[in-house]
C-alpha cells in the first residue's frame, strides 16, 4: 500500500475542498436543505469540475479515476457535511450503471456526468438491513418482453430529484437470492409510481417509492433478466467505500472542532482542556479515527483482489467505523455539553450523519456478523 | 417497608388506575403542544384535590404535608401512565419549594395555592453560555436601583420559559467578591418588561428548552430571596431541594419491554433478530443491570425511612441509565433498519427509539456524565478536589 498522495491527487483534494467550503459549508447549508438538499449550480459546477463522472470510464465521458479519488472527494463532502446527493448519483448510480455494461447505460453516464440526468438506484427496503439480495419487489412476466412492477423501496437517497429510477426487481427465484433480480430503468412519473419525500435525520432528503402495477418492457432492462446481481454488488461496494471514506472526514472534523473548544472553554477557572480526564477521551477519539483510517486503506487497497478478500476488507471497514463513528461524534457531543444537543450548533450535526452512515449498506452489526459468519463458514486466518 | 407506606402505596395504584386513564396515554394522542399542556394542568389540579399534587408542601398553599417518602412512593407509581408531567417537572420540584421557605408572607399566598394547582408556572433562570457545570461563574449582572435591582444579561437552558409565569433567578450583585460569594437571588414575573424568551432548537426537535435576554429588568427588593451576595447558597439549596429524585428507569427512553418488542419482530440476516447473541447479551445486560439499580433504588428508599441522607445512589443512577439508554437505542436504530432513519411524528425520546439515540442531553444536563464522576471520586472515594485556579479571587480579577 502506497499511503502518499500522488500531485495528482493532491490537486484534486485542494480543489474539492475549495469548492466543498466555498459552497457547501455548514453556514450555507439550510437554503439547500429547503430545496430539497439539491442545488443545480452546484451540480453544474461539480460537473464541469469532472467530479460527477470521477470513476467513469472515458468512453462514457468520465475522467476513469479509481476508487482512491472517489474517497478523497467523499472524505471532504463528510468534512462539511454535504447534504447534496454526491454519494447517490456519482458513486451508487454511476457506479451501477458502468458495471451493468449494458448499452443503454452508456449515454445515461454521459448525460449523468454532464450533470443532466440524475439517475437515482431505488434497490433497499425496509428489512434488507445491508442484505444486498434481499428483494422483495416482484417483477411479473405480463408477456414476452413485458413485466409489471409491485413493491416498495424504502428511502432512496436523492429519490426526491431523480429523473430516472433504476428499480431492482424479482423476476424469478426467493426473496434472499442472488440470482433472479433484475435492474429495470422506471420514470419517476410513470403510472403506478408513487414517491413520498422525506426529509432523514441528517437533512438529507430521499423518497419512499411505491410501486403498483407498473407496467415496464425490455426496453427498460439493463443488463440481461435475473442476472442484475453482479452490478448492483459491484455498485454497492463502491458505495460502500464511499460512505466509509465519507465517515472519515465527519469524525476528523468532529474531533478537531472539539479540540478546538477544548481549548477555548473554560469551567472552574480552567480551560477544559486542562483536565486530564477529557484529554484522555480526546486521545480515545483520535485512536478510534486512526484505526478507521486504517480499515479504510485497507478496503481501498482490497478493491482488486478476490470477490471474497475484497468483501471481507468492506466489512472490516464498515465494522469498524460504524462503531468507532458514534463514539467520535457522540463523545464530541459529549464534550461539548449543552451547546452540543442544539440543532444550530454543527457538532450534533456530525453525530447525525455518522448515525446515517451507519445504517447505510449495512450497519456495524450486519458486518460483524458477515465476518463472523465467514470464520464459521471457511475457518479463513486472519 | 412499614406498613404504612404499604397502604399508602396501594392506595395511590388504586386511586391512579381510576383516575390516570383519561389524562394518559390515548387521551393524548395526537394532542396539540397548547392541548396537552392543558391536559397536564387538569391532571395537577386534579391531583392537588386528591391530596396527590405538591406531596410535600405544607397543606395551606394546596400540598399534601406529607413526607418525602410518600412522594417518592406516588412518582413511582405516577411514572408507570404516560401522563403530561414534564411541563411541572421543574416548576414544582425546584421553584416553588424555594419559594415558599423565602418569599414574604403575601407573595406566598399570592402565587402560592395558584402554582400548586398548576394554573401558574414557573421556571429556573440558572445556566448561562459561560457557567454550565460552573454555575458560580454567572455573569447576568443585578445593578441597585431605586426599590430594586436592574437585572441584564443572558440565561440559557432553560426549560419551559416559553410558557412560564415566573422564574427563580441568580445574578451577580458584587462582582468584587470570589465567584460563589457575589450572587443574589431572585423571581420575578415573566411577563416583566425587558425580558426575551427564545427557544432553543434540540437535535430530537423537543421544544423545551430557550434562551432568555434581560435587558435592564426592574425586580422589586421584596422579590429577593435569601440574602444580598447570598444567592449561592440559595441557588444550591434549590438544586438539593430534592435529596432523591426518581427518574423513569429507562432513563425516559423506551423501556427494555419496548426493545424486546421491537427485536420479536425484526430479522437479522434472515434469521429471528432474537435468535443473535449479541442482541440476547444486550437484552439480558440491561435486565441485570435494571435489577441491581432497583436494589439500589431500596436501599435508597429504606435510608430514607430511617431518616438518613441519600447516598451516591442518584449519581449512580443517572450515570448508568444515561449509557443504557443510548446503548439500546443504538441497537434498535439497527433493527429498526431503513425505518431509523426518520424521526416519528408525534414521537418523544420515551416512545421513539430514533430520538432516544440522537438526544443525549441526560449525559448532559442536570450535571453531566463528567461531573457526576467527580462528586463520586471527591465525595465518596474521598479523593482531593480538582485543582481550582479561581477559588478565592474576585470574580472581576479572573481572566475572561
Amino acid at each position: 500500500m502506497n499511503f502518499q498522495l500522488n500531485e495528482e491527487q493532491s490537486m484534486l483534494q485542494a480543489s474539492v475542498r475549495r469548492f466543498m467550503e466555498a459552497n457547501c459549508a455548514f453556514d450555507k447549508r439550510s437554503q439547500v436543505i429547503d430545496r430539497g438538499s439539491f442545488d443545480a449550480a452546484h451540480w453544474q459546477q461539480l460537473a464541469d469540475l469532472g467530479l460527477l463522472g470521477l470513476t467513469v470510464p472515458e468512453e462514457f465521458g468520465g475522467m476513469n479515476c479509481s476508487a482512491v479519488e472517489a474517497a478523497l472527494v467523499m472524505e471532504e463532502c463528510g468534512r462539511v457535511l454535504c447534504v447534496e446527493p454526491y454519494w447517490a448519483i456519482a458513486v451508487l448510480a454511476a457506479q451501477t450503471l458502468a458495471a451493468t455494461a449494458d448499452p443503454k447505460a452508456g449515454p445515461l453516464l454521459q448525460a449523468l456526468c454532464l450533470g443532466e440526468a440524475l439517475p437515482v438506484l431505488a434497490h433497499e427496503e425496509v428489512n434488507a438491513r445491508g442484505n444486498m439480495a434481499s428483494v422483495h419487489t416482484r417483477a411479473t412476466a405480463i408477456d414476452d418482453g413485458r413485466w409489471r412492477l409491485n413493491g416498495e423501496k424504502s428511502a432512496v437517497v436523492a429519490g426526491n430529484v431523480a429523473d430516472l429510477l433504476i428499480v431492482s426487481g424479482r423476476t424469478s427465484a426467493n426473496s434472499d437470492d442472488e440470482h433472479g433480480i433484475s435492474l429495470f430503468l422506471v420514470d419517476p412519473n410513470a403510472p403506478g409510481v408513487e414517491r413520498r419525500d422525506v426529509r432523514l435525520i441528517d437533512n438529507r432528503w430521499a423518497c419512499h417509492l411505491y410501486l403498483k402495477d407498473v407496467e415496464v418492457s425490455d426496453k427498460d432492462l439493463l443488463g440481461s433478466v435475473g442476472h442484475g446481481f453482479a452490478a448492483l454488488r459491484h455498485g454497492v461496494e463502491h458505495a460502500t467505500l464511499a460512505l466509509c471514506a465519507e465517515a472519515i472526514g465527519v469524525m476528523e472534523r468532529a474531533l478537531w472542532i472539539t479540540r478546538d473548544y477544548l481549548k477555548i472553554r473554560k469551567q472552574f477557572g480552567q480551560l477544559l482542556g486542562d483536565f486530564q480526564s477529557l484529554q484522555h477521551r480526546m486521545s480515545e477519539m483520535l485512536i478510534e479515527l486512526e484505526l478507521s483510517r486504517a480499515t479504510l486503506h485497507y478496503a481501498l487497497s482490497s478493491l482488486e483482489h478476490s470477490p471474497a478478500q475484497r468483501s471481507r476488507a468492506l466489512s472490516v471497514a464498515k465494522a469498524h467505523i460504524g462503531k468507532s463513528g458514534h463514539f467520535v461524534c457522540g463523545q464530541a457531543i459529549q464534550l461539548h455539553g449543552g451547546i452540543g444537543v442544539t440543532e444550530e450548533y454543527v457538532i450534533g450535526h456530525y453525530f447525525k450523519r455518522m448515525t446515517m452512515i451507519n445504517g447505510a449498506m449495512g450497519s456495524s452489526m450486519h458486518h460483524f456478523e458477515q465476518l463472523a459468519a465467514r470464520e464459521r463458514s471457511i475457518g479463513v486466518s486472519v | 417497608m412499614n406498613h404504612e407506606l404499604r397502604c399508602y402505596r396501594e392506595d395511590a395504584q388504586a386511586w391512579l388506575a381510576e383516575h390516570a386513564p383519561r389524562y394518559s396515554g390515548q387521551a393524548r394522542h395526537g394532542l396539540s403542544f397548547d392541548d396537552d399542556l392543558a391536559l397536564a394542568r387538569a391532571w395537577q389540579a386534579h391531583k392537588v384535590e386528591h391530596g396527590y399534587g405538591c406531596i410535600t408542601l405544607p397543606r395551606e398553599y394546596g400540598g399534601a404535608g406529607e413526607s418525602e417518602l410518600k412522594k417518592v412512593i406516588f412518582c413511582e407509581e405516577e411514572m408507570h401512565y404516560d401522563l403530561p408531567l414534564v411541563y411541572f417537572g421543574i416548576s414544582l420540584n425546584n421553584p416553588l419549594p424555594i419559594f415558599l421557605r423565602y418569599a414574604p408572607q403575601a407573595w406566598k399566598q399570592k402565587l402560592g395555592p395558584a402554582t400548586v394547582r398548576g394554573e401558574l408556572i414557573w421556571c429556573q433562570l440558572f445556566s448561562e453560555p459561560s457557567a454550565g457545570s460552573d454555575l458560580a461563574s454567572l455573569r447576568l449582572k443585578a445593578v441597585p436601583t431605586e426599590g430594586g435591582w436592574l437585572l441584564s444579561g443572558q440565561k440559557v437552558w432553560t426549560s419551559w420559559a416559553q410558557i412560564a409565569d415566573w422564574g427563580v433567578v441568580v445574578a451577580r450583585t458584587d462582582a468584587s467578591l470570589p465567584k460563589h460569594a457575589g450572587l443574589t437571588y431572585f423571581f420575578l414575573d415573566m411577563r416583566s418588561k425587558g425580558i426575551t424568551v427564545q427557544p432553543i432548537r434540540r437535535l430530537g426537535e423537543e421544544k423545551d428548552l430557550n434562551e432568555v435576554f434581560f435587558d435592564e429588568v426592574f425586580v422589586a427588593d421584596e422579590q429577593r430571596l435569601g440574602e444580598v451576595n447570598g444567592g449561592f447558597k440559595v441557588a444550591v439549596e434549590t438544586l438539593m431541594i430534592e435529596r432523591y429524585a426518581v427518574t423513569d428507569e429507562s432513563g425516559y427512553g423506551p423501556t427494555l419491554e419496548n426493545f424486546i418488542d421491537l427485536a420479536s419482530k425484526a430479522r437479522l440476516n434472515g434469521s429471528p433478530a432474537l435468535a443473535d447473541g449479541e442482541v440476547r447479551a444486550r437484552i439480558a445486560e440491561t435486565y441485570v443491570e435494571r435489577q441491581g439499580l432497583r436494589a439500589i433504588h431500596r436501599r435508597a428508599l429504606e435510608a430514607f425511612a430511617r431518616g438518613q441522607e441519600p447516598g451516591p445512589e442518584g449519581a449512580i443512577r443517572k450515570l448508568l441509565l444515561g449509557r443504557t439508554r443510548q446503548n439500546l437505542a443504538a441497537m434498535a436504530l439497527d433493527l429498526l433498519g431503513a425505518n431509523g432513519a426518520q424521526l416519528a411524528a408525534h414521537g418523544h425520546s420515551v416512545n421513539d427509539f430514533a430520538r432516544a439515540w440522537l438526544d443525549p442531553s441526560l449525559r448532559i444536563a442536570g450535571g453531566t456524565d463528567e461531573l457526576l464522576l467527580n462528586t463520586l471520586a471527591e465525595r465518596v472515594l474521598g479523593l482531593p478536589q480538582d485543582h481550582r485556579p479561581d477559588k478565592g479571587v474576585p470574580f472581576n480579577a479572573l481572566a475572561k
